[in-house]
């Protein structure tokens, strides 16, 4: 059983650091009374098509350590299939060149992201605070925020509005653009791996300092 | 994901043992009994299953040999659907007892269809399974029948291929781990005859056919 997540990227002022806003944010956990319940990742790796193949696709090959026995594949139209972590070898197979030929999907190079940090827990409220790297280059924080009792994101948003202001600002003022489509629907944990896959495709798309955006 | 990879592939069962074989109509029941003694649960009722299973298959301009996954799905259990990929059978030497296959089972949810004719994969050939499942520790015993699906996507005008039924002993271990297996599914088998003949079937024989 999962609740409603919303996550936000969190707008780090000039002159901060990504450490330093992660370390501010940390205190401020503290200081609400959090508890600390170990660490959280949600990892992406992207594929395509080879060339030659009669459909052109990017996939988007996601796990959620708050499912760790489930991989999530979103395809570029959209379609999100949830399925064991053993998805995994089958699209090793289907990336694999076998004895001369090339395989019919082929790993993006330079496109591996993950958030990784701090989860903590606050009465029916689930946080967590992630740092996002690209190749290991810190792009940015993004701030997961999980009502546990309900299921329906528009039964809970003003709720949870209260507390994700508190946190991320006035950027909590709407939901986040996925969750607007879905406000009467049953949430599900595919609708979280879509709010990381639109902000890993936007971090992909920032340069990093000092290194060429791909 | 390299990391993953390699974690997920040393602890996944996805070793295969397969022993193969078929019985004539009007022996099954009597196979059925048989087996009903010498596997596990003996006491409770048969086990049985009717899938539905389609042959997805990938190629292209330049990579000519396809790439075949199996879509499975419950005609029970509605909600449960599977996919399977399979490597070629091994046959191994004489003093090797039974097949082994690479295999990934992976369950999923149910637009596995729609994902993989997005993907690019079209559907090659589908039909349906019925029959009984017996197990006994760690293998797996099924008797079942194929039929013809008359009607794409009807699972339910279905004419049978032949009135012989498919008869597969089976276990799936990890890569590592599966020793002596293939010696207890001989001794098994021995148990079976002269009911069925269990043995390795050579599918690259079978497929020339």
């Amino acid at each position: 059983m999962m609740g409603v997540v919303c996550v936000y990227a969190y707008n780090i002022p000039e002159g901060k650091s990504g450490q330093q806003v992660v370390d501010s944010l940390q205190k401020q956990m503290d200081i609400i009374g959090a508890t600390k319940t170990g660490n959280f990742c949600v990892d992406c790796e992207t594929y395509q098509s080879h060339p030659q193949n009669a459909q052109q696709r990017s996939i988007h090959i996601l796990h959620n350590s708050e499912q760790p026995a489930t991989c999530f594949s979103v395809l570029d139209s959209g379609t999100v299939l949830v399925s064991d972590m053993l998805f995994d070898l089958i699209m090793n197979t289907m990336t694999q060149a076998k004895s001369g030929r090339e395989g019919f999907f082929q790993q993006r190079k330079g496109f591996k992201i993950e958030s990784r940090g701090q989860r903590y827990e606050l009465a029916d409220f689930v946080i967590k605070i992630g740092s996002v790297s690209l190749m290991a280059n810190f792009k940015g924080v993004l701030i997961e925020v999980e009502y546990c009792p309900s299921q329906v994101p528009g039964d809970c948003w003003n709720l949870m509005k209260e507390i994700l202001q508190s946190i991320v600002g006035n950027t909590a003022d709407t939901p986040p653009s996925y969750i607007k489509t879905k406000m009467d629907s049953l949430y599900t944990p595919a609708d979280t791996i879509n709010q990381y896959l639109e902000h890993f495709n936007a971090f992909r798309k920032t340069a990093t300092p000092g290194q060429q955006n791909r | 994901m390299d990391q993953m990879i390699s974690k997920v592939s040393k602890f996944a069962p996805t070793n295969e043992f397969l022993l193969q074989g078929s019985i004539m109509e009007n022996a099954h029941d009597v196979l059925l009994h048989r087996l009903r003694g010498l596997c596990d649960n003996s006491d409770s009722p048969f086990e049985t299953f009717t899938d539905n299973e389609m042959i997805f298959s990938m190629k292209n301009t330049t990579i000519t040999q396809a790439l075949n996954l199996r879509v499975r799905h419950s005609l029970i259990e509605q909600d449960s659907w599977q996919v399977r990929y399979a490597g070629m059978a091994e046959m191994g030497d004489k003093n090797r007892p039974t097949m082994v296959r690479h295999v990934i089972d992976c369950s999923t949810s149910d637009n596995i269809v729609l994902f993989l004719n997005e993907l690019g994969f079209r559907m090659d050939h589908e039909f349906v399974i019925k029959g009984f499942y017996f197990h006994k520790g760690r293998m797996k015993v099924t008797v079942s029948k194929i039929y013809k699906m008359n009607q794409p996507g009807n699972t339910e005008n279905l004419e049978p291929f032949s009135t012989s039924s498919l008869v597969e002993l089976s276990v799936v271990t990890q890569q590592s781990g599966g020793e002596g297996i293939a010696e207890d599914m001989k001794s098994f088998s021995e148990q079976l005859k002269p009911l069925v003949q269990l043995e390795k079937v050579d599918h690259r024989r079978l497929q020339n056919i």
